[in-house]
């Protein structure tokens, strides 16, 4: 190191360190180098820490579709064990972005809004850095065991909901069954106990 | 040619169609084409100013190649003032560009009414005192004048206008005119209409705030003989009172009418800016008041007379948590409030105008619309001549700027080497060495450290110009420091390009804030 | 000799700065024609985006003693760049930016050099980067900006620009000088704007001070889907529910017309359907694409900040900025510096803490993962519990959750030095629970692994000089 570094005012004045680089650069070309390495975002970093933290609730699996080393993709499946979506497996795609936790993650599901949206406030405008994956997961448990009847995305559902809770209840069993409500079509979602 | 209106998108999200116009109307002239003055016009060019005239009396000489981008090779020996309006015209055709191979200096002199053919004079590099004559000329000929100069690390940006009548301010933060500590009888007829109590969770949590914050209100006017909440503990029991009202936890609306609730404390009527506006002289308005001004007297009046002491309602309303169905009908509400106002101060404006012997229908419906739209954020700037500013400085200013960083920052000054905790000092030093090197330049005929050789005799000389100066402005016992006298040396009357292009940079914007008569800016004091 | 009159020069300006001593000057400043000539041969500048900023900064550099500047940027011309990104001319859309700025800054101004890239910034070698001794942000996302700082701040430390992963640094922390990366980051919008000095190791970085972007606001879908109240919610609905409803799987093109029109179309439908007033065409543009209004005369006043600052840090011939100024226009003017200071546990330019392996047992097997995975718990700077650690984006063991965990048990029973690739020196990441005045708390910390007297390590440190 040169004299420079005399106390934490270390910054100006690079050319002489540029001058050198280029001519070290000159007569280091025929070593090669490393072959570049993969590097780790901030966001990544901290995806891994929620990862290693969380503390599922007993309703709740987690899947590495792509292996230990892509935790930026992953599933959720939730199995409430109480409600009206009792029995019922509901598997969300989790998509974290590269400036997470500065944006939220993008959570999928083919059919709680009919088109895969999940509304969940924490997901968009209510969104903070400081809230984790494990956050999102009890939101989306907390989904099935109490509906929310005023917010929904599902508008039709929404109002039997709080007009007829009855008929919303037979219409979910109906459709976690596989079969025709109205003019949608639902995928079975229940586990054949005999499977 | 592009569609104009594709090619202007991204600025036209700022100012619009109608300050787009006002920019195309007009006409600018800059005086010296280095690379200060070319910068500035570049970005005005860019964003399709009206006309532009290029004066400058000398050649391109190699020199100028290293610090301006409106010349290559070719132009050497060529007119400077030729060169560069050339180039600038290449940046977009719809911009009429001319120039004059001429020196300011002497045009200033020799041929001031020249000057009264365009909206505004930038002036760039120019001294003391040539920057007094010009500003005296357009002061006279009510044309606006930018000053604008780089020397070294350092520069100036300067507005001189008689009197800058602002419409829209566009503000970043300004309180919206939702008039909850006033409400009309219409709104309060529509609040009326909603129970807030009502036990359907969904309608009772898509109650807007506005409508929440008016019915308390009225409730706790009802139990406190008529009045609002005014002291610290009755803004928090009302606060406390509106939580109460809450059925569920994640009432949104409830929580935005608790962070609004200040909205019915705060005080009615208008702002104190506003009431010395419409107390200003010339609200008292005569057949040769600007248009500006019998608005000013229509609203006075309307203020006095009908609105029982508020400005006009603004009509919009924020966007808060609201079925669709209340948020559409209080919109229009506000809106046909705003508009009911308007119709009334348009009306007095008319019968102003023919009381002066004036075209009733000279002032169009928009202008006056917008007047209205903006009532509260309406300006008036006022400037100084230079020359009042440099022959009879206000010390105590002055001192303000040498002692208070924060003020200092609004001062003409920018200091390029912005180095915290000494930026502002700098800043300030290099106000004051800056006049110094222009009477260094009157008597020494070149400025310090400008030719070749050892800076040591400059220093001095500068040294004690700077004295003269700062005993002229009445700080004696004020100084500069031996650091920065150094640095105004070494600088030696460099322009430098992105010195140049910054301060080009705030100079075209000042121009630009100055044009569309809103947005109110540099020096507003 | 005093009024001697100066040959002609290109440089007569700026010889004014580079040729004269000065009194507010950076450390070691030494002026003379040396010191002008080195920064035309040896400095070598990166320009990131060939936008607002990038056409600004290309010209100014360019105009500031620089020769050799290299420009990166994926997009072509668009007509809307048109009333500021001043290199371009309306029969240049369509073309690559990158490639049209530099040809027009060559022509203007001679002997300068700028080599184009036409491409994403991902697309670029780690190396291509730690080629350029100064990196100048004119970038308009938070997420390039962040890429950008990650890159910069990896050379941090590096014994040589072309042996990434050796780490260097002095007993207080501080990295080698030469390893560090300068960047210089401008932003604008509108009338408002920013310019920043980021020294890594030294100022704090990109990731340091995150917290200054605010995350864009996005409205529930909740309220789009059920309480529309404004034209912004309408065309989201459009945007975001309506367009996946009707074309199933197709992708939305933001920069396809006719995608556009339909959304447009959509959105004046649900507005009617709601009584809401204000859809027109350019604001469905604008929420859709998040179009940030953009000036001529705030790119140039921040990119000359910004070249203004690569001068002064190639140079030293006036002291630096320190470290954030911002530029407001919108009401009077005001120009604001602000000096941060770094988060010294930054996972992006912090140094880590250090963890010294003896020699004598890395080989073996006690110096497993399992074994380091328990040091760390009683390592007086970290008492990290429960640890999960990481390699270079490979997870060499989780603690949680159990598939992860079954997936990486195998590692804890092999040598730390084989899992990291033999490499002697290097960097990984751990995250676990520590406990501080007996209150727990789980925390994520970057270590400097260092396996002591492993052959070839001392070679190295000859080897990368100093």
């Amino acid at each position: 190191m040169e004299e420079s570094s005399n106390d934490d005012d270390t910054i100006g004045t690079m050319i002489r360190l540029f001058k050198v680089k280029e001519k070290q650069k000159e007569n280091s070309l025929a070593n090669g180098g490393r072959p570049p390495v993969k590097k780790q975002t901030a966001g990544e970093l901290r995806l891994n820490k929620d990862i290693a933290e969380l503390n599922l609730p007993q309703t709740c699996t987690i899947e590495f579709p792509n292996g230990k080393d892509d935790l930026m993709n992953f599933e959720v499946s939730v199995k409430p064990d109480e409600g009206y979506y009792r029995d019922g497996k509901f598997l969300f795609t989790f998509q974290v972005p590269p400036m997470y936790p500065h944006e939220p993650p993008k959570v999928f599901h083919p059919n709680i809004d009919l088109e895969g949206s999940v509304c969940l406030n924490v997901l968009r405008e209510d969104w903070k850095p400081v809230l984790n994956i494990n956050t999102i997961i009890y939101g989306l448990t907390h989904l099935f065991t109490e509906p929310n009847p005023e917010d929904p995305l599902n508008h039709e559902a929404a109002k039997l909901l709080r007009d007829n809770p009855y008929e919303f209840e037979s219409n979910v069993r109906f459709a976690m069954e596989g079969g025709r409500v109205g003019n949608t079509w639902y995928a079975r979602c229940i586990e054949n106990p005999y499977d | 040619m592009a569609e104009p209106k594709i090619k202007y998108d991204r600025q036209l999200r700022i100012w619009g169609e109608q300050g787009q116009a006002a920019l195309e109307k007009a006409s600018i002239c800059l005086l010296n084409c280095g690379p200060t003055g070319s910068e500035t016009l570049k970005n005005l060019v860019l964003g399709g100013i009206g006309s532009i005239t290029v004066i400058d009396g000398s050649k391109v000489v190699l020199g100028d190649l290293g610090n301006n981008f409106m010349l290559d090779e070719s132009c050497v020996g060529e007119s400077k003032a030729k060169s560069v309006c050339a180039f600038l015209q290449e940046l977009n055709d719809a911009v009429k560009a001319k120039f004059i191979e001429e020196y300011p200096e002497a045009l200033i002199k020799t041929n001031p009414s020249f000057f009264s053919q365009f909206t505004l004079v930038v002036a760039t590099q120019l001294v003391e005192d040539s920057m007094v004559k010009l500003d005296k000329i357009c002061r006279e000929a009510n044309v606006m004048l930018i000053f604008a100069r780089s020397y070294g690390l350092t520069g100036l940006v300067r507005i001189s206008v008689k009197e800058h009548t602002v419409i829209e301010s566009k503000p970043d933060h300004f309180l919206d005119d939702l008039r909850l500590n006033n409400p009309w009888p219409e709104l309060r007829k529509f609040a009326e209409t909603i129970d807030i109590n009502v036990q359907d969770p969904v309608a009772h949590k898509h109650t807007p705030y506005v409508v929440i914050l008016l019915k308390v209100a009225e409730e706790w006017a009802k139990s406190h003989q008529g009045s609002l909440p005014s002291t610290r503990e009755e803004k928090r029991e009302f606060k406390e009172l509106l939580k109460s009202k809450t059925i569920a936890f994640d009432e949104d609306n409830y929580k935005e009418a608790v962070e609004a609730s200040f909205k019915v404390f705060s005080s009615r009527g208008i702002s104190q800016d506003l009431k010395q506006i419409i107390d200003d002289s010339q609200a008292e308005v005569s057949s040769n008041s600007s248009n500006y001004w019998v608005m000013m007297a229509a609203l006075k009046d309307f203020i006095a007379s009908e609105s029982g002491g508020e400005a006009p309602l603004e009509g919009s309303i924020p966007d808060m948590t609201s079925s669709t169905e209340h948020y559409v009908n209080l919109q229009k509400i506000y809106q046909a409030k705003a508009e009911a106002d308007f119709l009334s101060i348009e009306q007095r404006v008319r019968n102003i105008l023919k009381k002066l012997g004036r075209e009733p229908e000279s002032i169009s419906k928009a202008t006056i619309k917008s007047f209205c739209r903006n009532a509260r954020k309406l300006k008036v700037c006022r400037y100084r001549l230079i020359e009042d500013e440099f022959s009879n400085p206000s010390i105590t200013e002055l001192q303000k700027y040498l002692t208070d960083e924060d003020y200092s920052l609004a001062k003409q000054i920018l200091a390029m080497s912005p180095v915290k905790s000494e930026i502002y000092i700098v800043a300030v030093g290099f106000y004051i060495l800056l006049r110094a090197t222009d009477r260094f330049a009157a008597n020494y005929n070149c400025f310090p450290g400008e030719f070749e050789g050892p800076l040591d005799e400059d220093i001095s000389r500068l040294k004690t110009t700077a004295v003269g100066v700062l005993s002229d402005l009445g700080c004696n016992g004020s100084t500069v420091t031996e650091d920065l006298i150094n640095e105004m040396c070494r600088f030696g009357a460099a322009e430098l390009h992105a010195v140049a292009a910054f301060i080009g940079g705030i100079a075209s914007q000042e121009v630009i804030k100055v044009f569309f008569f809103f947005f109110s800016f540099l020096f507003n004091t | 000799m005093a009024d001697s009159v100066a040959p002609p020069s290109r440089s007569r300006d700026l010889d004014k700065l580079l040729l004269r001593n000065g009194n507010l000057v950076g450390p070691n400043f030494e002026p003379g024609a040396e010191l002008r000539d080195d920064l035309q041969e040896y400095a070598r500048i990166l320009v990131v985006g060939a936008g607002g900023l990038g056409c600004e900064l290309l010209k100014d550099l360019a105009l500031s003693g620089f020769k050799n500047i290299d420009v990166i940027d994926m997009d072509r011309i668009e007509v809307t760049n048109l009333n500021r990104q001043f290199l371009f001319r309306v029969e240049d859309v369509g073309k690559p930016k990158a490639e049209v700025a530099a040809k027009r800054v060559m022509e203007r101004v001679s002997g300068v050099n700028i080599v184009p890239h036409f491409c994403r910034i991902e697309d670029k070698e780690i190396p291509f980067y730690n080629d350029f001794n100064i990196i100048v942000l004119g970038l308009d996302s938070i997420e390039a900006r962040s890429y950008i700082n990650s890159v910069a701040c990896s050379f941090l430390g590096a014994v040589s620009h072309l042996l990434l992963g050796y780490l260097e640094y002095d007993s207080d922390d501080k990295p080698r000088e030469e390893t560090i990366k300068p960047m210089v980051d401008g932003g604008t919008e509108g009338f408002k704007g920013h310019a920043r000095l980021i020294m890594p190791g030294v100022t704090p970085c990109f990731e340091c001070t995150i917290w200054l972007f605010p995350p864009q606001v996005k409205f529930p879908l909740c309220t789009l889907a059920e309480t529309p109240r404004t034209a912004a919610h309408c065309i989201e609905y459009a945007h975001l529910i309506k367009w996946d409803e009707v074309h199933s799987g197709k992708a939305f093109d933001p920069d396809d017309p006719e995608h556009m029109k339909w959304v447009y179309d959509k959105a004046v439908k649900r507005a009617e359907l709601f009584g809401i007033p204000g859809v027109t065409y350019s604001l469905t543009q604008g929420v859709v694409k998040n179009i940030i209004p953009a000036i001529a005369s705030t790119n140039a006043i921040i990119s000359a900040a910004c070249a203004l600052e690569t001068l002064k840090i190639a140079s030293g011939c006036s002291k630096t900025l320190a470290n954030y100024l911002t530029y407001n226009g919108v009401a009077g003017l005001h120009i604001k510096v602000t000096e941060f200071v770094k988060d010294k546990d930054c996972l992006v330019c912090g140094p880590g803490v250090l963890i010294e392996l003896d020699a004598s047992v890395t080989l073996e097997k006690v110096t497993c993962l399992v074994v380091f995975i328990n040091l760390l718990e009683d390592h007086p700077k970290l008492l990290l519990s429960k640890a999960s650690v990481s390699h270079r984006g490979k997870n060499l063991y989780m603690q949680a959750p159990p598939v992860l965990e079954e997936m990486t048990r195998s590692n804890l029973s092999l040598p730390l030095y084989e899992l990291m690739d033999k490499v002697a020196k290097d960097t990984i990441h751990v995250t676990g629970t520590t406990s501080k005045d007996g209150k727990k708390s789980s925390c994520l910390r970057k270590l400097r692994v260092v396996f002591k007297a492993i052959d070839g390590v001392t070679d190295m440190d000859t080897a990368g000089g100093a």
